[in-house]
This record gives structure tokens, sequence and C-alpha cells, in this order.
């Protein structure tokens, strides 16, 4: 049961705030960590683009190794956002309050993230430049757009820009909040940024209705973003265990279940290090892990599905694929890691309730998640394009270098660090859904028995 | 805090009054009695189309089953028989499993349609005699069975079919108990009686009711994990496996979520036609059409999405097999089936369901749902018959280097289809004879844990949210 | 130039109170307002709501995106011709995923644009305001172009129970 707690808005703006007025103590340490890692992977990406791709372990056959698994991964993560705001927004959950806008964030940094590794991974990304204006027309050609490696950077491109806008416009009441409470130049940021916000009627109807609009317009965008990654590999019939119809929901349903895992990850961390325990309780996780069973055995389902007709064409080189991922060293071991890490191991746990509204348990297995899955996706890529082999002259297997594990890290030490910059500026909370399941909510006594009640508006 | 749970006067845009839980029982026991002439004359027509269905059902096979390239009509049918009857049940369970309140009053006539189960059996006998075994002329085809038994498609999918219908009436009944138990209290003659019997000595007790929570999830899990087997088995089974080289892991999914699709629209039609004609408006609210209407909105839209998902990959592709399955199914003998379908299925509902002032009325819904289950029939033509109508000599190659001519209805298939759909349609209004169409107890449910009130100067509604 | 004055007030009902006194001793509806620092439901404070045209936006932008797209993939591609996989130059089935993608894009920004607009945002100059809205206090704001009503609208406010009435 959701329960209720009573909280007037001068303590909700003095704690969920307390980042931007106040610095904590681990901020600076931690950031300027970060910022190092960012700084080295930033070196070494440089270094790559000066040197070549040689400097990777990529080579023939295998030309989409970490760093395409990486983009995969980043664009999964993403998903969290439109799926906790939109999805849990237009069925009106409460429960989804304390959690959105650090989801949409996690989702504009994320995406940002992925779409550098398309373009570093290019032999001569200075040339990407030219994709947009102007091209080298003189030579003739102009971008396919019949290529999925050109209908990657409009589709997620046109997830950053709507995640980025709704973010924006979400942030409006919270401008206005903190404009209120400083003095200064950050008085003066705040009131820039925050158009005049008042907060009359007209103002917070437009927040519903065009949240609710938003959301509605941003939910086939989030399903088909990921679908047109996964079409990267489906289109492709000559590489084996790529042309499969049912890429597109299985990447999607897969990227919600990773997105979602890491939103659980950070809010974990959210309420450990701000101290929200008032506005970040063993409800919403419960919530959030009840979400994750369902869409983790939807995941699931998929998985057997793309494996059963894999095999059902008794195709030859299909099937020696299968056995190589399953069976031969040191795919089968990954593939062990991955099962366990993505389902076996966490799913039955979030069976239990205890499990549920552990929060220290429900971190660290929306880590293991998220590993699984990171191995899901190297699963699908590298071995298909190592098979092909007899093809090439070439006796060694991929292996991942030093300046690709390098960037790897960096992609998570970006985006932590872009939140924790973010936080200093922003509120991670938002303080206006808050203060709405204050007005929102009531009790309401059935009986002897006081149960938790919403209020929805007639129409 | 600033809510008052308070009765007040109506006014054209605040919620409903609630009803006494007495009036409730009383008013929806007595919509089990009285049938007017118009249903009268409905069912006895419905009826008549059923068993003219059956007979054509069995003379069919007494003439043509030797031949099963006749037979893709008849699969067609079964498959839209089980997206109906099998799809909307789902709405008795999903948004329960979800706490919507919203649900409460019409889990009932959604739960209805697991009865008309029995219609998807009756279909399917014929055509699992006709399913070649795995094994034919010393070859096996290429199924999801691999090395299985060679009669495992028939054995199992018959099965999994009886499961779903045991598991849809064991979802049906674990709901019912109580509105059984009212039917025992509040009615008589031979309803009383059956009441009483399968009432089981229901009086309402803290441990009934939470027994009764706990069955409800139980059997609804299990049914929405049979449903979603019997669609695998199904598709696969009787339609990928008959068709060499078409190889579409997406295709028991597109199966399954039109099959949703059609079950949400069967579930409107249904509810629309008790709200009018049982005058149940005080008890089949606006907010129920409005609910519904987005989720037909959102399963019309993942139909383009499954759609699309599995045509760009064989567009892109251009193998043989490739070629040949679209070839097949789309720009082949289908062509005309395959636009109708998808304007039927996609286009029309898209632009009729998404305007506010459609899903917040009736009579658009009911319009729209009728045109996606025409679009879901057309679908399953296009998808079954195409399949069915592949020669058993070609199914051992490659990919299927023959594409066959349209085949088109004989008087069998036209009878079959119109006793079918009959069949569903009057097995789901008899039932409203024995059970109250709306859930006694869950509309009294609804009542008491929605309430509307004053807020401050403007109107709301009070939802208690117990779960 | 038009004055303004503002009424403060804790309780949400002693706020409501004031409104229905605006109304009742006959100021225009349109000349004054309810502010808050969290959505209230919708005519809570008997509040003139406002009709919004913002669902005109995202179909009017999805037009914009839908024409562009139709123009980029295609016109593009007859200009520098490449033949890519046996397929088509015009292959409406791979153009459709950029049009789609361009409609919903445009019709996001467009929404947006409305959602902005439709606020009366930007708007620098918003006029009287207290930073205790958003600690839970509610301002009802009254604009007067004839001073002598201010009178009349602050002895409205008091009866209701306004802890502090500012002028502008």
């Amino acid at each position: 049961m959701q329960q209720r707690r009573e909280l007037d808005q001068v303590y909700t703006n003095r704690k969920l705030l307390n980042g931007q007025l106040d610095t904590p103590k681990w901020w600076l340490p931690t950031v300027s960590i970060l910022g190092v890692v960012v700084l080295i992977g930033v070196i070494v990406i440089a270094t790559m683009i000066n040197k070549g791709l040689g400097v990777t372990g990529l080579a023939r056959p295998v030309f989409w190794g970490l760093f395409i698994t990486t983009f995969v991964f980043w664009v999964g993560i993403s998903h969290a956002g439109i799926m906790i705001s939109a999805i849990l927004r237009l069925t009106q959950a409460e429960w989804r309050r304390p959690v959105t806008r650090a989801a949409e964030l996690l989702t504009v940094f994320s995406l940002l993230t992925a779409l550098v590794f398309p373009l570093i991974h290019a032999g001569r990304p200075w040339r990407i430049a030219y994709w947009i204006m102007p091209y080298d027309v003189a030579r003739g050609i102009y971008p396919n757009i019949r290529s999925p490696l050109i209908m990657d950077p409009v589709a997620i491109s046109t997830y950053l820009t709507g995640s980025t806008l709704f973010l924006y416009i979400a942030l409006l009441p919270d401008l206005g909040n903190l404009r209120d409470r400083t003095t200064g130049w950050k008085n003066a940021m705040y009131t820039v940024l925050s158009l005049g916000w008042r907060g009359n009627p007209r103002q917070w109807k437009m927040q519903t209705v065009g949240g609710i609009l938003l959301s509605a317009l941003m939910l086939p965008i989030f399903v088909s973003v990921h679908s047109i990654v996964s079409w990267d590999f489906a289109i492709a019939s000559a590489v084996e265990g790529w042309h499969s119809t049912i890429f597109a929901p299985y990447f999607v349903i897969g990227a919600v279940h990773s997105g979602v895992s890491a939103v659980v990850t950070m809010m974990a961390l959210m309420r450990w290090l701000w101290k929200w325990d008032d506005f970040i309780r063993p409800e919403h996780f419960d919530a959030l892990a009840r979400l994750l069973i369902v869409v983790a055995t939807g995941w699931l389902a998929f998985t057997f599905l793309e494996l059963t007709f894999a095999l059902y064409g008794q195709d030859a080189p299909e099937i020696a694929l299968r056995e190589m991922q399953m069976f031969q060293w040191p795919w089968n071991a990954l593939f062990i890691v991955f099962f366990l890490t993505a389902y076996a191991i966490p799913v039955p746990m979030w069976l239990f309730k205890r499990v549920r509204t552990n929060i220290a348990l429900m971190f660290w297995t929306s880590i293991l998640v998220n590993i699984g899955m990171w191995l899901e996706r190297f699963l699908i890529i590298v071995p298909g394009l190592a098979r092909r082999t007899p093809f090439v002259y070439t006796w060694e297997a991929y292996r991942p270098s030093a300046v690709e594990w390098t960037i790897f890290i960096w992609s998570f030490a970006w985006v932590t660090f872009l939140m924790l910059l973010f936080s200093k500026f922003f509120p991670l909370v938002p303080l206006f859904e808050q203060k709405e399941s204050q007005v929102f909510t009531d009790d309401v006594m059935i009986g002897r028995a006081k149960i938790p009640a919403i209020v929805r508006e007639a129409d | 805090m600033a809510s008052q749970a308070v009765a007040y006067e109506s006014e054209h845009h605040a919620p409903p009054p609630n009803v006494d839980a007495d009036l409730v029982a009383r008013e929806l026991i007595a919509t089990t009695t009285g049938a007017s002439g118009r249903f009268k004359a409905w069912t006895w027509g419905l009826g008549i189309l059923s068993i003219a269905g059956i007979v054509a059902l069995i003379l069919k096979f007494i003439d043509q089953s030797d031949d099963s390239t006749k037979w893709g009509y008849v699969a067609a049918m079964v498959s839209f028989l089980l997206s109906v009857a099998g799809g909307a049940p789902m709405v008795a369970m999903a948004p329960v499993m979800a706490k919507a309140n919203w649900v409460r009053p019409i889990t009932r006539i959604a739960s209805l349609f697991s009865f008309a189960g029995v219609a998807t059996l009756i279909m399917l006998i014929p055509l699992v005699a006709i399913l070649p075994p795995l094994v034919t002329e010393g070859a096996r085809r290429r199924t999801v069975w691999y090395m299985a038994p060679d009669y495992s498609p028939h054995f199992w999918t018959t099965l999994s079919l009886v499961l779903l219908l045991i598991t849809g009436i064991a979802l049906f009944y674990s709901a019912a108990i109580p509105d059984f138990a009212s039917m025992r209290d509040h009615s008589n003659g031979w309803r009383q009686r059956l009441g009483k019997r399968l009432a089981r000595g229901w009086v309402g007790t803290d441990a009934q009711w939470r027994t009764l929570r706990m069955r409800i999830g139980m059997f609804g899990t299990f049914y929405f994990l049979i449903l979603v087997f019997v669609n695998f088995l199904f598709s696969t089974d009787f339609g990928q496996s008959m068709v060499p080289g078409w190889r579409d892991a997406i295709f028991p999914m597109y199966h399954t979520v039109s099959g949703f699709q059609a079950g949400v629209a069967g579930v409107v039609i249904a509810l629309y036609f008790s709200r009018k004609y049982m005058k149940l408006e005080k008890y089949i609210h606006l907010d129920a059409f409005w609910s519904l209407g987005r989720l037909l909105f959102a399963l019309t839209l993942l139909w383009i999405y499954f759609f699309y998902s599995s045509f760009i990959v064989f567009w892109y592709g251009r193998s043989e097999n490739d070629i040949a399955t679209l070839d097949l199914l789309i720009k082949g003998p289908m062509i005309y089936a395959f636009f109708a379908g998808m304007i039927l299925l996609w286009f029309v509902p898209w632009w009729i369901l998404i305007w506010n002032k459609v899903r917040r009325g009736t009579t658009m819904m009911v319009v729209g749902s009728f045109i996606i289950l025409l679009g879901l029939l057309i679908d399953r033509i296009r998808t079954f018959v195409p399949a069915w109508s592949v020669p058993g000599d070609q199914i051992h190659e490659k990919w299927l280097k023959v594409i066959p001519e349209t085949v088109w209805p004989d008087i069998f298939d036209i009878l079959i289809m119109a006793g079918g759909i009959s069949l569903v349609a009057f097995i789901v209004m008899m039932m409203t004879r024995v059970i109250p169409v709306l859930s006694v107890w869950q509309v009294q449910e609804f009542n008491l844990l929605a309430k509307p009130i004053k807020y401050i100067k403007g109107h709301a509604t009070l939802v208690a949210k117990p779960d | 130039m038009s004055k303004s004055i503002l009424g403060l007030f804790q309780q949400p009902e002693t706020a409501a109170d004031a409104m229905d006194g605006l109304k009742e001793a006959g100021f225009e509806l349109g000349t004054f307002d309810v502010l808050t620092g969290t959505p209230y439901p919708e005519g809570a404070f008997g509040e003139y709501v406002p009709q919004h045209r913002l669902f005109r936006f995202p179909a009017f932008g999805a037009i914009i995106g839908f024409t562009l797209s139709v123009f980029l993939t295609s016109v593009t591609q007859l200009a520098y011709p490449m033949v890519t996989g046996g397929k088509p130059i015009l292959s409406i089935f791979a153009m459709l995923i950029i049009m789609y993608e361009m409609t919903m894009l445009a019709g996001v920004i467009a929404t947006v644009i409305g959602i902005i607009f439709e606020s009366r945002l930007p708007n620098m100059q918003p006029g009287i305001y207290d930073t205790r809205i958003t600690e839970g206090w509610i301002g009802v704001v009254i604009t007067f172009d004839d001073e002598s009503k201010v009178a009349d609208a602050e002895s409205v406010l008091n009866k209701a129970g306004a802890l502090e009435i500012k002028h502008a």
C-alpha cells in the first residue's frame, strides 16, 4: 500500500533543493575524480582519432565490437526516462513522482554519450560533419537514407531533442521555485531560465495538458529509436544471428529492462547521497521491482522466441553460431554470466517483498542486470561477426584493447559527471510533483481502516 | 484536508453519484431476467447461424478432408476466434493487476468471453485432423518442434486450447462466487438454486475474500501465460510452418498483440450493447470507454509497429525466402486483403480513436471496434489462407518457389465464418441470462472506493487505493 | 498604467472564499487570478478555466515535419541517385522511417512552443509576486484599470482572511 506522508512545502523545498542551495561535502571530491577520468578518456579518444582505429582490437571480421556494444547499451539505458515519465504519467501512477526527472535526465545524458560512439568509431570522424552541411556533393553522392546508419542519428537526435525539451518544460515550475530561493547571479540565472513563471491556473493547466501531450508524442519516438538501432543488425542477412524480425521489440523491451534497472541504481544513490529518505521510499523500489519482474519476464519470452526461430530454419551456419555462443569458450562463460545476471539471479530475488523493499539489495541487483544486458548486446554483435573467418585472412579472435576499455569506462564516468553537474544547478527530484502529491492525495476512512486515496479531477 | 466526501446535485461535468449497494445487487440481478423481444430475436437468429456454421463444418470435413489447401479459411477463423474470445478476458485481468479502478465494474463482461472459447475448440477439431504430421514422405518439415514426435503440434495445440478454456472459466468462476451468493439471496427459481450451489457457502468473511483475491491473481497469471503459449503454438504450427522459408520470429507476438486488440474491441462492443439495451448507464460509466479507448489506441499503434518490424526485415533482406514470403503474404494473392486489413485494423481506427471526444463517448468507440474486428478477420485470412494454400509437395523446399493463386471462400467457408462469429455472440448473450453482466460485488467495491467529492470549490472524485 | 494588488493566504479555502468574494463584488473574470506553488484540481478555487488551443500545435508541427521530410528524403535521393542493394531510388518503406522521425520531431518542437506560448511565457515582467507562494502560500492577484476599486478589493481580501496584502 502506498504510504501517505504529510510534508509541508517549506520542508520539501529545503530538503530537495539542498543540492542547489548548499553543496554536499562529497560533491566536489567526487566530481573532481570523475573529471579526471573524463579527461583521461578524452585524451585517449583524441589519441585514437590521431592514430587511427588500429589502436583498438577491431579488425576483420569483427568491425563492430566494444564501441557498438556500448553504443547500444547507452541507447538502451536512455529508454528508462520515457518509460517512467511518460507511461506512468499517462496511467496516473502516483509512485512515479520522485523518479521522473532523474530518469529523464539519465535519458538525455546517456543519449549524448551513446551518440559519441558512432562518431569516434568512424575512420575519419571529422568527415561526419559533412553529413550535415555542406555535404561533399561535388562527388555526386548524398547520405543514403535507405541505410539504418543514417536512420540511427535521425532517430537518436529526435529522441534527444524531444527528451531535452520535455525535461526543460517540466523544470519550469522548479526553476521558478529556485528563483524565489536564491539571490545574486543565481537568482538572475533562474529568473531568465524560468521565463517569468508565476504559477497561475493557465500555466499549471499547460503543464498538465502539455505533459500528457508530450508523453503521448514521446512514447512512439521511444519505441522507434531502439527499433531503428536494432535494424542496424536485423536487416543484414549476411551475418548469422542478426537477420531476425523480432529484433525491434526484443531490443526495446531489453532497453526498458536495463533502463529501469539503471533508474533503480540511480534512485538508491540519490536517497543515500542527498539523504532523501522522506521522498524516495521503499515503496517506490517495491513498485519499480514489480514493474521490472513483468518487463524482465517479457524480455525472457522475447529471448526464447529469438533463439527458437534462429534454430527454426535449421540452417547449418546459424546452428553452428548458437553452439559457439553457448558451448564454446569464452562465449559459453559470457553466456552463463549474462543469463545469471540479467534474469536468473535478480528476478527470483525480486519476487520477495523483503528484497523489493531492501534498498541495498535493489541497488546491487539492478547493477547485476546492467552487467547482464551489456553482455547480451556483446553476445548478439560479436560472435556472428567473429564466425566470418572463412572469408578473411585472420586467425586471431577479437580482443578489446586497453583503448577500448578506457573509453568504455569513460562513458560511465561522463554520464555520472554530467548528472552531478546538473544536480548542482537543478533539482533531481521534481518539487512541484512532490507538492502536487500532497494536494492530490488524502486518507479516507472505510470503516475503521484508513486507506490512502487519490483525488481525480472531474471532466 | 480540503476534500469532503459528500453527495451533491449532479452538474453536467460532475462525476456520476454512487449507487447504494443493495440497489446495485437488485438491479444487476434483475438484468438476468425479463429478456426483451429484441434480445430473444437476436439469440434465436445467432443460434440458428451457429448451428448452420457447425453443420457446414461437418459437411466440409466429410467433403474436403483430403485436401488441406481448402482449409485456410477455417484456420483463419480459429485464429480470429482465439484472438477475440481469448484476448477479451485479458481486459478482466491486466488492468486488475495494474490496480486500475475503472475496470472493476466491467471485468465480468470481459471474462464471459472465455466461455466463447468453446467456439474456438469446435472449429479447431477438424483442423487438427487435417494438419499434416511433422514428417511427410519421409522428410521432416521445419517447425519449432525439431526432433519431437510427429503429432506434437496436434497434441499440444489442442491441449493448450483446452487448458485456456478451463483456466478462463476458472478465472471467471473465482471472481463470480460472491455474485452467485447474491443470486442465492436475491433471485428465485433455477437461478437461485444455481446460485446456492455455485456460491459454495460464501458469506463474505475476511478469509474468503483473501482466498478470492489470491485465486483471481493466480488464475489471471496462468491465463495470460497460457494465452501467449496458445498464440505461439497456433501461429507457428498452423501458420508459419505450413510455408517453406517463412521464418518470422515476431509473428507469434504479432498474433498475440493483435489478439489483445480484437479482445478489447470485443469488450467495447459488448459493453456498448449492454449499456444501451439493459439500461446500465448508471453502472457503465463513460470512464470505462475512455480508458478502453486509450488501450485500444495503443494496441492499434502496436499493430503497425509489429507489422512494420517484420516487413522491413524481409524487405531489406532480399534473400529468396524473404522475397517469397513477402510475395505470398503481401504483394501476391493477398494484396487486396493486405490493404483492406491494414486500413481497417490500423489506419481508420487510428484516426477514429485519436480524438478525445470519441474516447469520451460510446457511438464512435463501438464503430471503431467493429472496424477493428472486421480488419482482424481480413488480416487473419491474409496470413492463414495463403499459408494453407501451399501444396504439400512444396513443404520441404528451402523457400516457396511457386506462389499459389488466391483461394476464395466457398459456401462452407462463408457459413463457417458466420457461424463462428454468431456462436461467440450467442454464448456471451446466453451467459448474461445465467449471471449478471456486470460484477455485482465489484460495482459495489467501485462505489465504496470511488466517491464524488467537492474539492474546495470544484468537483473531483476521491479514489481509495487499498492495494 | 494598471495597478495590481496581491492578497496572500495560507489556506486554500480562504483563498477560494476570496475568489468567490471578488466575483460577487462584480470584478470581471480575467482581472483576478490565483497563484499557487503546486497545481490544484481544476476549478478548486472557482477560478476562470482558461481555454487553450494547445492541440493545434502538434498537428501543425507534424504537417510541417511531414512535408519537410518528404522533400528531404525524395529530392536528395533523386538529385544524387545511388542504387544500393537493388532497392529502388525512391524506396517508400525506408523513407517512411525518416519521415516518421521528422514528423514526430516537428510535432514535439511545435508542442513545446505551444506550451510556452499558451502559458503566456516568456514574460520577463510578470508583475506582482511573492516568493512565499512557492513555500505553500496562495496568492490572489487583482489587476485594476480604475484605481477607485482598489479599496473594494482590499476589503474583500481582508474579509476572506488575507494574511498580507501587497501593492504594485
